[in-house]
């Protein structure tokens, strides 16, 4: 799923500079199970946003905001949205700009950011493994995504910095190609390893 | 004899390397790279914003020592610049007599004064080893043919004491396959530790030039151990860190490294880190 991180809050204060009666939406996928997007962080931002002297006309859940029909379905015929100044998504960047696209006259603020693509490990501890390259090369690196994994997104070995199998930018951090080592070894593949070529993107 | 033709000959190789300025002024640099003249230094490399720190370019300054008669090696690393970028910085070398080209994956920028800059390994080292070949063959990587080709003698860097070694020992025969002709390594304190993996890899006939340090001082020692993948001795740690001539020390140190590596290696790489004036004595004593 999309990971995403709340904005700090003066940041998004700032951003809302003018804007008085605002529309809350929240998308129910990826952010509120991040818990970005959850009940709890929904009902913080608006405590945040009503003691600062904002008007909240609605605040609304939409399963997932990256469907643009959903978004036209929820919101196109909403009458506290003709009324609001602006809306405030908490939602990836995918999700804010299904938003623009519906309501093209709107203001739209992001109160996210989008950090990658990453899959769970528990609530909170998330796994960044995919850069959605469009070239998949999976089936060559021992199902360890180098293009993602390796600091310097290296596709055909590592460098030399790695340190007892840990990352040269980061010791607390594997060195992705330690780990496609260990298993081309394990596997006896370390000859298909040499003779494999992945090309530039 | 040309640095390519003398990898093909069994002379004891010895390169040093030169740290472009952080500026337009030159007299720094020109005084060391003076210093190598006639002094034992097969070819000096200039190193590309090197610890990801922003220097003026290895280019102008390889053409800089190609002026005065010093053989450059041309450090190209995979960070800083996209395919088109690299390809046309390869022509503009050759252009411009640089025939020899060392390529690194460089520094991450979280090391150097420019942390969130953008990472751009838009070829990685492999990648950039066969690119840099396939301009020889009068192609780009496009496929595109060049009006006027160059011959470049690539070089390529290895850590042998990186651990697992096994991989290193990997990526040194990937890099030749891919068309490196030489490699300088990371720094080499233990030479036992590289003899273990040179002999792994003499086999491939290819020659590797091990990389020795300059210690100058307590300060410069620590700042060494905190490099990536470099390992510094205890002996040498503590020889150091009580010693009142370090300077001289540290001269020691690397004249008996070499020693020791001239009974069975190609050759060394010497980095001497703004010292060179310094690496005729240390060739003496070695």
């Amino acid at each position: 799923m999309i990971i995403t991180e709340k904005k700090q809050k003066e940041a998004l204060l700032q951003s809302l500079k003018g804007f008085d009666k605002l529309f809350l939406t929240a998308c129910g996928g990826c952010a509120a199970k991040s818990l970005t997007a959850d009940e709890k962080s929904v009902k913080e931002i608006m405590d945040f946003l009503v003691s600062n002297g904002k008007t909240i006309l609605e605040s609304a859940v939409i399963e997932s905001v990256c469907d643009m029909r959903l978004v036209k379905k929820t919101l196109s015929r909403n009458e506290n949205m003709q009324k609001a100044d602006v809306v405030v998504a908490l939602s990836c960047g995918a999700g804010v700009q299904s938003i623009e696209s519906v309501l093209k006259e709107k203001n739209i603020i992001p109160a996210l950011d989008s950090k990658y693509i990453g899959s769970t490990k528990r609530i909170g501890i998330y796994k960044k493994f995919c850069s959605v390259c469009g070239s998949c090369i999976l089936d060559q690196t021992q199902g360890i995504c180098p293009r993602t994994r390796c600091a310097k997104s290296l596709v055909n070995g590592p460098c030399g910095g790695f340190v007892n199998g840990k990352c040269e930018i980061d010791q607390n951090t594997d060195c992705a190609w330690v780990l496609i080592y260990e298993k081309l070894k394990n596997n006896g593949k370390c000859q298909d390893f040499l003779n494999q070529y992945v090309v530039p993107l | 004899m040309k640095f390519k033709d003398k990898l093909k000959s069994n002379k004891f190789l010895i390169t040093a390397e030169l740290f472009p300025p952080k500026g337009t002024d030159i007299s720094f640099f020109s005084k060391r790279a003076d210093c190598l003249l006639n002094s034992g230094v097969d070819a000096v490399n200039v190193t590309d914003n090197q610890r990801a720190s922003m220097r003026t370019s290895s280019l102008a300054m390889c053409k800089i020592l190609a002026d005065k008669g010093i053989e450059p090696i041309l450090q190209l690393t995979a960070r800083d610049r996209n395919r088109i970028a690299l390809q046309s910085d390869l022509l503009g070398a050759s252009v411009l007599g640089i025939e020899n080209v060392l390529i690194l994956s460089g520094d991450h920028p979280k090391f150097g004064d420019y942390a969130n800059a953008k990472a751009v390994y838009d070829l990685d080292t492999i990648q950039l080893i066969k690119t840099t070949k396939m301009l020889g063959s009068g192609f780009d990587l496009a496929g595109k043919k060049l009006c006027g080709s160059p011959n470049f003698c690539v070089g390529a860097v290895v850590n042998p004491t990186a651990y697992p070694n096994e991989m290193q020992v990997l990526m040194f025969e990937k890099k030749i396959k891919a068309g490196a002709e030489f490699f300088q390594t990371q720094t080499v304190f233990d030479v036992e530790i590289f003899k273990a993996f040179y002999d792994k890899v003499k086999s491939f006939g290819v020659k590797v030039l091990a990389g020795v340090m300059l210690i100058k001082s307590a300060k410069s020692l620590s700042f060494f151990q905190n490099l990536p993948g470099v390992t510094v001795p205890k002996e040498i740690q503590k020889k150091i860190a009580s010693s009142s001539v370090a300077l001289k020390d540290g001269i020691d140190i690397c004249a008996q490294t070499i020693k020791q590596l001239r009974q069975f290696a190609d050759g060394v790489h010497i980095m001497s880190i703004g010292m060179e004036e310094l690496i005729p004595e240390i060739i003496n004593k070695s």
